[in-house]
């Protein structure tokens, strides 16, 4: 009797699970041997680097994965499937329910198709693409609602549209029912995924980090709004993060992932608090809130501004109709006025869309801008013909975001990094210049001879410190770091930031550090730009700034930062 | 510590390096370059492998190659080309491709001067005069080439109607038989060879120089540079080449050089399109924004740096444009606007066309050449195509 009761407690079963992806010649073990439950009425969350094959377990569970590629060697799934019958929806209708414990293995596609969408649903990490863009939100919630259940007339479908919409809080619901995905904020069309997957009131709702390509107040709204919903309709939550910060937010239990083994699980405090597996604790301590924190340089009698950025405007033109008229601008960087002192690490944070990339690359005169000035030791940049920036580029480089894009995929590392020198007269010869930059790719921690190999070879955290060490090869005063850490694993991006602070103290560098990550701006950063829509709204030292903040809109963005509660 | 100067030990392949491995790993494309291959041997080697004229002789102890006499400027600069380029590939010097480049084209200039100088034309060979020469000089060998007609030994004298199928006449042996004119059809088709993949190559090679320096500028200034260009493109691309390949014709008589450089000007505009679109995508992406920060050249930035990682499209186009430009070619043969004196497959076709009779040889043989040409280039450009595919590159790590 008491194990009947235990067995009917969970939602899923996993047994021994093993998912295998088969490419050309190679057998990849994405999931390797996972066993665990997701009870009723629970969030569960997997946490793991990239590649530890959280996210193909999710599509394991429900079946979404190409039988061409992959296939479980064994394992089981059990599901316990609610079956309705009888007409209706919702607490009203008349039907009888019956469950049944069924293995999603064995399932044909049709049975698949009946429980996929009306019994586990699924939500990805970007809603836009997730949308389709031809048809408005309202329809395509509809569609999901009529597919399940084809006896529900258009207007009824139409209301619990509706309700859903309502439901995830989205404001003025029914004139939001025939937008189309691209009218709406990214926070919106997330919502209205949850509403799509929540419309036929699932059972399981598989979340595939739902909240990363979200801003974090967005992201603590819809935090807050899952954990609402699903206190509410008592769903399980199958929540895919690489945050820990989520994780305290939101998880009642929690799972580990690595290398497709799940090597830890339990109760999301002692997890989190103490953790028993040797990865769980690297990855812990590698969270920037659990970071070693470092001196900050506080003193105003050694300021001396190195850059001085004063009324600056980037403005890109919108043109309409047939002769292309210029009829307004976007404003990305609207008479920002800032000094960037010399020595010290300035953090510039935002949310997407406030223009601190923008910021950046005017700065660098990467992007021409409007109007206003740029000065760097006391010299105008802001005019000047690129044959006469040409000196100046070498004081100032940049290093960017994304791993894949910021290296030259045909040029080797040892000419990509010798190259600039040459232009800038940096060595004598060929082989003095190569063996300058073997040096810088000592600085950044990589092996000498990783000069002669293609970017392709490397990983991304490889990959970023060579975008490093490429700026580094000019011997620049100034560096701007563009969001360098935000496509990184944690435990890389701890790796990174104590990389970048040796540097600047070996080199006496300035850095301008964009970021939209209050916990690497409150571990690394002297001081602190916050932007909104092109503008500095505040400015000052960074215990200041995050600790407080009397500006109403850096308060609300410290507040919605996701932080390991211990 | 050990020096990066000093030994390379490990040295990845190139990109382009790994994409032709895989192109040529399918049976399609293999059969394609094997085809192309066979074409190439023939076009260069077309003097030695069909003429009138023995190859070496013997008489009374001296030896002689009355070929080499009888050789043209042209027959002689593709030989020096051809071995030139075998050479540069097999020596184990690696220079840089620009390098490489102006040499061949030093070498290519420098022996068309010297063998203009050289080299005197002969003038109405008679054919015939050979083998009777052959029959009544006792000479102590004879090596004769594997087809002993010229393409334009036509037989006339000795026979009484020109026209023969394929090994009917037991006194000569037509592989493929003659034409009206009795000219040994394998033999021109031999010689056809060169006007075939010459003007592919030439034509295409001009419209991809044109298309990828104004795509690329059209692409990395955009704006109003980009404006201009693209009106420039619906300008050439509305001019109908065929068309205009015949008003030339009319105006400047017939000349392969001609028909090339008027094919090459006419397609560019579609590489200017790709390269464009190519270059708009890459000028935003982070690496090319980190050669302007680090001050490079705008010479590097776009041959260096962006034209590398947005040539993939290009090389499929590239094959399919030389497939095309052999059809304008052969389409201008057919219609009789082509070449007089040399023989060319569209201008064979033309033939067994005007022909009163239907002789299936001369359309066949020419006509299939065709088809296997245009199919080679093809297959060739569909397996380049799967091989640069996005898809393929990610797993390579090359695409984000």
């Amino acid at each position: 009797m008491t194990e009947k009761n235990a067995s009917s407690r969970h939602l899923v079963e996993i047994k021994q699970l093993k998912t295998y992806l088969q490419s050309a010649n190679e057998t990849v073990k994405a999931v390797d041997d996972v066993t665990f439950n997701i009870e009723k009425g629970e969030t569960f969350c997997l946490v793991g680097e990239s590649g530890s094959g959280k996210s193909i377990l999710a599509l394991s569970i429900i079946q979404l994965l190409p039988a061409k590629i992959s296939h479980h060697p064994s394992g089981s799934i059990l599901f316990d499937w609610r079956k309705q019958s009888g007409l209706g929806l919702g607490i009203n209708s008349q039907q009888k329910t019956t469950y049944e414990k069924v293995n999603m293995l064995d399932l044909k596609e049709n049975q698949l198709c009946d429980i996929r969408g009306s019994r586990i649903a699924m939500i990805f990490q970007e809603p836009m693409t997730s949308l389709n863009p031809v048809d408005s939100v309202g329809e395509q919630i509809m569609e999901a609602l009529l597919l399940h259940h084809p006896e529900m007339s258009d207007e009824s479908a139409r209301d619990r549209a509706l309700t859903a919409m309502q439901e995830v809080q989205i404001k003025d619901a029914e004139s939001r029912f025939d937008n189309y995905p691209h009218e709406l904020s990214g926070g919106q069309r997330q919502r209205i995924m949850i509403a799509m997957a929540l419309a036929c009131e699932p059972d399981l709702l598989i979340a595939d980090e739902p909240t990363t390509a979200l801003d974090v107040t967005v992201q603590a709204e819809v935090l807050k709004l899952m954990r609402e919903l699903q206190e509410r309709k008592g769903m399980s939550i199958l929540f895919i993060t690489h945050d820990f910060g989520v994780v305290s937010q939101i998880a009642h239990r929690v799972g580990v992932m690595k290398q497709g083994k799940l090597i830890e699980f339990g109760k999301t405090k002692e997890v989190l608090k103490n953790p028993q597996h040797p990865y769980s604790k690297k990855l812990l301590a590698a969270v920037p809130e659990n970071l070693p924190k470092r001196e900050k340089i506080k003193d105003p009698n050694s300021e001396k501004p190195l850059v001085r950025v004063k009324d600056l405007d980037v403005f890109f033109p919108i043109r309409k109709g047939i002769f292309q008229r210029v009829v307004d601008h976007v404003r990305a960087v609207d008479g920002v006025t800032v000094d960037i002192n010399k020595g010290k690490i300035i953090a510039l944070v935002g949310e997407s869309g406030s223009g601190k990339t923008t910021l950046g690359r005017a700065i660098l005169q990467l992007q021409k801008p409007t109007a206003g000035s740029v000065k760097i030791d006391d010299h105008e940049l802001v005019g000047l013909s690129s044959k006469e920036l040409k000196p100046w580029r070498k004081k100032m480089q940049i290093s960017f975001q994304d791993p894949q894009s910021s290296l030259n995929p045909r040029l080797l590392i040892a000419k990509t990094i010798t190259e600039p020198m040459k232009v800038h007269n940096i060595g004598n010869s060929d082989e003095e210049r190569l063996e300058l930059a073997a040096d810088v790719m000592e600085a950044v921690q990589l092996k000498r001879d990783f000069l002669w190999r293609y970017p392709h070879e490397f990983s991304g955290g490889q990959r970023q410190r060579i975008g490093l060490a490429r700026a580094l090869a000019l011997n620049p005063e100034f560096i701007v770091c563009d969001e360098i850490t935000s496509a990184l694993d944690v435990s890389v991006q701890a790796e990174v930031l104590q990389l970048l602070q040796e540097i600047k103290a070996q080199r006496d560098l300035t850095l301008l550090f964009i970021t939209h990550n209050i916990a690497v701006v409150e571990y690394l950063s002297d001081e602190t730009i916050v932007m909104k829509a092109g503008k500095v709204v505040e400015q000052g030292y960074t215990d200041d700034v995050c600790g407080n903040s009397q500006n109403s809109y850096t308060k609300e963005l410290i507040e919605a930062v996701p932080r390991l509660k211990l | 510590m050990n020096k990066p100067t000093e030994k390379v030990k490990h040295r990845s392949s190139g990109f382009l390096r790994r994409v032709l491995k895989h192109t040529f790993s399918g049976w399609g494309a293999k059969i394609g370059l094997m085809w192309v291959g066979i074409l190439v041997i023939a076009a260069v080697f077309a003097p030695f492998l069909a003429n009138s004229m023995p190859l070496l002789v013997s008489l009374n102890g001296e030896i002689s190659a009355p070929v080499f006499r009888y050789l043209s400027v042209e027959d002689i600069v593709v030989l020096i080309a051809f071995f030139v380029l075998i050479l540069l590939f097999l020596s184990p010097l690696r220079h840089s491709i620009k390098s490489l480049l102006l040499f061949f084209l030093i070498i290519i200039v420098g022996s068309t001067i010297v063998s203009k100088q050289f080299v005197t034309v002969q003038q109405n060979v008679v054919y015939s005069d050979f083998r009777e020469d052959l029959k009544t000089t006792n000479y102590d060998w004879v090596v004769m080439p594997p087809i002993p007609y010229a393409p334009e030994d036509y037989l006339r004298d000795s026979q009484a109607t020109p026209l023969e199928a394929p090994l009917e006449n037991s006194e000569y042996t037509h592989w493929m038989g003659t034409e009206e004119n009795g000219g040994d059809v394998l033999s021109r088709m031999i010689h056809a060879s060169r006007i075939a993949l010459g003007i592919g190559f030439i034509a295409t090679g001009i419209a991809m120089v044109i298309g990828v320096i104004l795509g690329g500028l059209m692409g990395y200034f955009s704006g109003i540079v980009d404006m201009l260009g693209m009106r420039l493109v619906e300008i050439f691309e509305s001019i109908p080449t065929l068309f205009l390949l015949l008003t030339f014709v009319a105006f400047f008589g017939r000349s392969i050089y001609i028909m090339m450089v008027i094919i090459g000007l006419t397609s560019w505009s579609g590489y200017a399109r790709y390269i464009r679109a190519e270059f708009l995508r890459l000028r935003k992406m982070d690496f090319v924004q980190a050669t302007i920060a680090s001050g490079l050249p705008l010479r590097s930035i776009l041959f260096r740096h962006m034209l590398p990682n947005g040539i993939a499209p290009l090389l499929v186009g590239l094959s399919f444009g030389v497939a095309s430009a052999i059809l304008a070619e052969a389409m201008l043969s057919f219609l009789g606007l082509g070449l007089v004196g040399a023989p060319s497959w569209g201008q064979m076709l033309n033939q067994a066309v005007q022909s009163s009779t239907f002789n299936w040889w001369m359309a066949v043989y020419p006509g299939g050449a065709i088809f296997l040409t245009v199919f080679a280039y093809n297959l060739m450009g569909e397996a380049l195509r799967d091989a640069i595919d996005p898809q393929l590159a990610k797993k390579a790590g090359v695409v984000g």
